[in-house]
């Protein structure tokens, strides 16, 4: 636990034991969706990680054509 | 009479006492004002006031269950706004604020078309200060650019009533069909104040040059208009459910880059608008409600993320995440407050934003549309990544930027903390915040599933943030300017216009040499027969001219001769 908390820091190691309570809570209730594919176990969680990871990804693929200069529109 | 006075309309009026009064009184009297305008909210559903001109009725206040929530959260946001404003000595945003207040107000109760269209432009004529009030070059084009667009969407809405009148001799503000000539204009209206896609960038253009006042009010008002007016005359097209999903799904990509956190704030915005959109689009009680209820949320929150990034702005004098950081130590009420702000946007379970987001997404569900059901999932993903953890963390928190500044004024964190209490209270009681919707349906979002399912979503979303950071993954946040759909008519047009215009001047100096020429040659041409014994030679040329005019002459005469014998 101090390793973790160590290497991780206070505040993401916090975040991570939330994460796993979360998913242990659906462990014991019954959780379901809106549509039939969200009762997949455990479906939010690796939904909202993916979509964390694949918005970064597009977002800083985007950065080689939409960033451009600060003064741009200046010029 | 003067208990139907419409209200906003007292706001207006009001706002042109405002330069003459000190400053305290001036405070004290704009909230007057405000609770006098909220006084006509309590008389009830129907029209309450019309007049008649030239056989056209204009009705200029009427209420109905859809008013109410936009009126009662409209009135709140003012009274917030001149809080946060209180600081201000001047009063040229003041008296802007107020009668921007006052005509968003008096245009969600307007019965028709025409009196719509006096308020709708009122709104932009009056916001356009607060852009104006930054004083810096930038926010001068940006308020020019503005004012266009705004007034363009007023031209479309004046001409899809003055087209509705002639074909059906009214002008009600009412449902419309998206299929008429009129249908289309007065939505394409609705669609750039709401900024729908591709005609969104005068929203990421203009608010962020506002001063920090300015965006907080402009953040309420103007889109959450179009909101209502899509509410009003549009609820059940199927097509908005596709915009609004699109336009839930895109900005994301553009707040992730963005470096300016007002600007990121602007896309986060024109995110949640999606949302509102695709509810309309969906047209069922469940879907109307969610789609109030969010934009009553959204005014809350939005309006309090702006009032934080407002106060660094304020104290640090700039809001770009490449420069900020480690503010928290400083400015602790504040990021308090904003990070209530970025819970509630993301739809934190005992948040606003998760009462009224829970709304859209099992009337979604419950409809079938599972597509956009995902798009909506995968944009909650995002609001939490651009929203819920950008705007504190790079502002608070992230590095040490070595900025060494004092908390926001008190009028300032008087008004946050306002804010953040509604947000949490909404979130709490959420049965109470539904009994001021359009319909009365029985919704409980806090079960089980539902919490857990969004818990889940936004922790792992966050856990996957934590992990891009801490490994380093996460680019540092740099200067720069994002090309959004402004740069059609910032760059795109003027390039390929200004070639083309200098091509036709090119072709038309051309043409004129040209002409120039052939005409030189044709006098050279009669130069050259007017010389001594040639046809035009000045005695031969007398005697030509006379049997040109005789013989003219008796051309007229055969033609009259022909007619009339």
């Amino acid at each position: 636990m101090k390793y973790l908390i160590e290497k991780f820091g206070k505040i993401n190691t916090s975040v991570l034991f939330l994460c796993i309570i979360f998913l242990i809570l659906e462990l014991i209730g019954h959780r379901y969706g809106e549509t039939s594919i969200e009762d997949i176990l455990f479906f939010p969680a690796f939904f909202g990680y993916l979509s964390c990871i694949i918005i970064f990804k597009i977002g800083v693929s985007l950065r080689s054509f939409l960033m451009k200069d600060e003064d741009y529109y200046d010029k | 009479m003067i208990s139907s006075f419409p209200p906003g309309l007292i706001m207006i009026i009001g706002a042109l006492l405002i330069p003459f009064l000190p400053h305290i009184i001036r405070q004290i009297y704009m909230l007057v004002l405000i609770l006098v305008s909220s006084y006509a909210l309590t008389l009830g559903f129907g029209i309450h006031y019309k007049i008649e001109i030239m056989d056209i009725q204009f009705i200029i206040f009427q209420s109905d269950s859809l008013t109410l929530p936009f009126a009662i959260i409209f009135h709140i946001a003012a009274i917030l706004n001149v809080i946060y404003g209180a600081h201000e000595k001047h009063w040229n945003q003041h008296a802007a604020i107020m009668s921007y207040s006052g005509a968003a107000i008096a245009a969600v109760h307007a019965g028709d078309l025409f009196t719509l269209f006096v308020w709708w432009e009122a709104t932009a004529f009056t916001s356009v200060f607060l852009i104006l009030a930054s004083k810096t070059q930038r926010s001068y084009r940006s308020a020019f650019r503005y004012i266009l667009i705004q007034v363009g969407s007023g031209m479309f809405l004046l001409a899809g009533a003055i087209l509705l009148m002639s074909e059906t001799g009214n002008s009600e503000f009412r449902s419309f069909d998206i299929n008429s000539l009129y249908g289309q204009l007065i939505f394409i209206a609705f669609g750039i104040k709401a900024a729908f896609p591709l005609l969104n960038g005068w929203l990421q253009d203009s608010y962020p040059e506002a001063s920090e006042i300015g965006t907080v009010a402009l953040s309420t008002f103007t889109t959450k208009l179009a909101i209502f007016c899509f509410a009003k005359s549009f609820a059940g097209t199927e097509i908005l459910i596709m915009i609004g999903a699109i336009m839930t799904f895109y900005p994301i990509f553009f707040a992730v880059i963005e470096n300016d956190l007002r600007r990121v704030l602007t896309y986060s915005l024109n995110n949640q608008l999606g949302f509102m959109i695709v509810a309309i689009g969906i047209g069922t009680e469940l879907a109307i409600n969610g789609a109030v209820a969010h934009a009553f949320a959204h005014i809350l929150y939005k309006g309090l993320l702006f009032m934080g990034m407002g106060a660094v702005l304020y104290r640090v004098g700039t809001c770009k995440a490449s420069e900020l950081g480690g503010l928290f130590k400083f400015m602790p009420i504040t990021a308090i407050c904003t990070i209530i702000g970025a819970i509630s946007i993301s739809a934190f379970p005992l948040f606003s934003g998760f009462v009224a987001k829970s709304l859209i997404m099992s009337a979604l569900g419950k409809e079938g549309l599972v597509l956009v059901y995902f798009m909506l999932l995968f944009a909650s993903a995002g609001v939490l990544h651009h929203s819920g953890i950008k705007i504190p963390f790079f502002a608070f928190f992230a590095h040490e930027s070595g900025i060494k500044t004092k908390e926001a004024p008190l009028n300032m964190i008087i008004a946050m903390i306002i804010a953040s209490a509604l947000c949490i209270l909404i979130g709490v009681f959420p049965s109470y915040f539904y009994e001021i919707l359009p319909y009365q349906i029985h919704y409980q979002p806090y079960d089980f599933s539902h919490v857990v399912g969004q818990l889940q979503l936004l922790t792992f979303a966050a856990f996957a943030f934590i992990c891009l950071w801490h490994f380093k993954i996460y680019p540092p946040e740099l200067n720069s300017t994002v090309l959004n759909s402004d740069w059609i008519y910032r760059k795109m047009i003027p390039g390929v216009l200004l070639p083309l215009l200098n091509l036709i001047n090119d072709i038309n100096k051309k043409i004129e040499l040209f002409i120039e020429f052939l005409f030189i040659s044709i006098k050279k041409f009669f130069a050259n027969t007017m010389i001594k014994n040639k046809v035009f030679d000045r005695e031969v040329g007398q005697d030509t001219l006379i049997v040109v005019q005789l013989f003219i002459i008796l051309l007229i005469f055969i033609f009259v001769w022909k007619i009339y014998l």
